[in-house]
């Protein structure tokens, strides 16, 4: 039965989120995304091949391991399009064909999911491994949130501790998960634990990518990149968003006033605050009785008096008590 | 009672102690004396355990946050066996900062530590601990920051206020380790031999546990039954409970737990609404009573904006005693609005015990917002553009 002829189970083209967990990558390069895309080959059909792209920019990386846990899709079809040498460094953990194990074939791995998780880890060489889990959303759906979380969390630990190097630069784990599947409770408790989180939607000519890299103790970087997947697989990046998709763009916006919705006037007009500027204050003494009053003078033995006579007073030297009706 | 209160005790541990030692005489009345009792001795020296000092309100045994503006907001200090709830902001930066003072300052006064986690070894938090800031260096960065601070405003000759044109504008001040309450500077580490010469007792969750155990419906999950008995069996064999007399000096026990309520505990409250949502109000329970028969502190920080059933969230906060909420501006449409481009989040003080009082201590400034300069960690009373800082 050939693999791409059959069609899958449809999923909306702009629905898959990625995740990134544990350790990202050392580096971010821009062809690290995985995204959905369409098969060359099948025309009308829109096939989804997320894990494909992004095995094969795992492997584009000299020497590197990549060991996949795929339930969604069978090895066959996974595998199908890429030449045997990439073929021969995959590593495929088959959870779909027989998820529960009933054949007994020996070759399931113990303890369902969760072992394989182990297992895997368990199973790879010290060195710089990357490991894919098609989907975390089946997994999510067979197994209780909090003990997914805490298996990939053990994952990079016990990869450390047999690698014996910094945790950093040995084991990225890779998961895909299905957006529109979970209520935001595993998705927020998902994200805390990931990394770096790329959010994919777009079609396959014009796609976009929302990339939130949260390394420990900085700041995260929020950006949105443009791309298209070509027919082999690659990636092409644009500069901007589509122009037809794009909003009017805003140039300027406007700096928030935060005097402008209130009930109360704060502004002033010209005539107001030349008027607010002559006005005379009760306390407002001459600079020379201001600084006297503000050092204290040689001490309480001299005394001063200080007067400064205001507009309603007349004075008279010749008669002081002029102004007495006596 | 009442001349033995001028020693500035009133926890709840030395108040059994009180009890038990007067329940014998005809008045609460000692003397202080050779013929005094043994429990009077004993206040002598809890009044000198390094790095607490009583309250000015009612003589409560407190200890530093590890953030002088924090101990301000909080009625100078955090009170001895209390439970803190930092509720973090969204991307865990802030939180873990305050964290990481909060253990700084145990290892400045030589607190004994007690570490708990689920997502780091406690080994590595220990060693991304903040560097203490010496006098003359906090001096010198304290006046530079307010000479670039204050430029912009000294030159407007006040018209009105002009009596207060000479009082010093700057008023916190570096302080030397005798104090309480210490300064950190965020981009250098604790130096190692300051680590190793502190005590230390470290949780690490996954190391820990062991295979999963069924769980009844609301009962505790595994994790928390676990880190319980460890902080028991820690207070207990340290003997800050008082159980065994000490020869030594007394001394407070530090307890930090990180993430509490994240799934990597093993408790689902952040994935779902209807998941076992009495584990964590009877952890927060059980530990407050172990908290408040001994000399210890603790601080636990709490992803509450994963919290998916928010009845959860008001259970947690009538179950802590000081409970601080986070909100960083990253990510948010906070972070280019103007009237917020000086900070880097808000704080919200969600509540304040009221401990052997019958009056909340709260500050006068309500809206609070933190900024994390080059090398500390500010809170200023956030009034927008118009109006002037309070600078608390």
């Amino acid at each position: 039965m050939p693999p791409h002829a059959q069609p899958r189970v449809p999923q909306p083209s702009n629905g898959k989120s990625r995740r990134q967990d544990s350790v990202p990558k050392p580096k971010q390069r821009p062809d690290t995304f995985r995204k959905p895309v369409s098969t060359a080959d099948t025309g009308s059909h829109h096939h989804q091949r997320p894990p494909r792209l992004t095995v094969r920019i795992c492997l584009r990386k000299s020497g590197e391991q990549v060991h996949i846990l795929g339930c969604e899709v069978s090895e066959e079809e996974f595998r199908a399009g890429f030449d045997s040498s990439i073929n021969s460094r995959l590593v495929y953990y088959d959870f779909f064909r027989d998820p529960l194990n009933w054949a007994q074939t020996g070759e399931a791995l113990p303890g369902g999911p969760l072992g394989a998780l182990q297992a895997m880890c368990e199973r790879t060489d010290p060195g710089p491994v990357t490991v894919a889990l098609d989907s975390l959303s089946w997994l999510l759906l067979r197994l209780p949130c909090a003990a997914l979380c805490q298996a990939l969390c053990a994952m990079s630990r016990q990869h450390a501790c047999r690698g014996g190097g910094p945790a950093a630069e040995q084991l990225c784990v890779l998961g895909l998960l299905h957006r529109e599947l979970h209520g935001p409770g595993p998705m927020g408790a998902l994200s805390s634990l990931a990394q770096t989180e790329v959010t994919l939607s777009g079609t396959a000519g014009q796609a976009s990518a929302h990339i939130l890299c949260r390394r420990p103790r900085q700041r995260p970087t929020l950006e949105t990149l443009w791309f298209s997947v070509l027919p082999d697989l690659s990636l092409d990046l644009q500069g901007g968003p589509p122009l037809e998709s794009q909003p009017h763009p805003d140039p300027h916006t406007p700096q928030v006033d935060p005097a402008s919705h209130l009930t109360f006037n704060l502004h002033l007009s010209k005539r107001e605050r030349e008027a607010k500027d002559s006005l005379t204050l009760p306390f407002q003494f001459s600079s020379e009785k201001q600084q006297a009053l503000l050092r204290p003078g040689p001490g309480p033995a001299t005394s001063r008096i200080f007067y400064e006579p205001d507009v309603f007073d007349d004075l008279d030297p010749e008669d002081p008590d002029g102004d007495l009706d006596v | 009672m009442a001349a033995v209160a001028t020693c500035g005790t009133g926890a709840g541990s030395t108040g059994s102690m009180v009890a038990a030692g007067s329940k014998n005489n005809v008045t609460s009345f000692q003397r202080r004396g050779p013929r005094a009792s043994g429990s009077d001795s004993s206040y002598s020296r809890l009044v000198s355990i390094a790095g607490t000092r009583p309250s000015v309100r009612n003589g409560q045994l407190l200890v530093s946050t590890g953030l002088p503006a924090l101990d301000q907001l909080l009625g100078g200090g955090l009170a001895v066996g209390t439970v803190l709830l930092i509720e973090e902001d969204k991307y865990n930066i802030y939180s873990s900062l305050l964290f990481k003072y909060f253990l700084a300052e145990g290892i400045i006064n030589g607190h004994t530590l007690l570490v708990a986690s689920a997502k780091e070894d406690p080994a590595d938090i220990l060693q991304e601990l903040p560097a203490p800031l010496l006098d003359d260096n906090v001096k010198k960065d304290f006046d530079e920051d307010a000479c670039n601070h204050k430029t912009a405003e000294s030159n407007i000759k006040m018209k009105i206020a002009w009596r207060y044109q000479l009082l010093p504008k700057m008023e916190a001040g570096p302080v030397s380790s005798s104090r309480f309450g210490h300064y950190y500077d965020a981009s250098k580490k604790m130096p190692q031999e300051l680590i190793e010469a502190s005590k230390w007792h470290g949780f690490f969750f996954p190391e820990k546990s062991s295979s999963t155990l069924n769980i009844e419906p609301c009962s505790l999950t595994h994790g928390y039954i676990k880190l319980l008995q460890f902080i028991q069996n820690t207070i207990y064999e340290e003997g800050f409970d008082g159980s065994n007399p000490q020869k030594k000096q007394k001394n407070i026990l530090r307890i930090g737990i990180q993430n509490l309520g994240s799934p990597l505990w093993g408790d689902d409250i952040c994935c779902t609404e209807n998941g076992n949502s009495h584990s964590l109000t009877k952890f927060l329970y059980v530990l407050r009573g172990l908290l408040r028969t001994s000399l210890s502190a603790c601080m636990i920080t709490m992803p509450t904006h994963l919290i998916q059933n928010k009845a959860i969230i008001s259970r947690v906060t009538n179950l802590s005693d000081t409970v601080v909420g986070l909100e960083s501006f990253i990510g948010s449409e906070r972070e280019t609005n103007p009237l917020y481009k000086d900070y880097h989040g808000l704080i919200h003080i969600r509540q304040i015990p009221r401990l052997n009082n019958l009056i909340y201590d709260v500050s006068d400034v309500k809206d609070l917002a933190f900024k994390l300069k080059r090398k500390l960690f500010t809170i200023e009373g956030w009034r927008g553009r118009s109006f002037p800082n309070l600078k608390i």
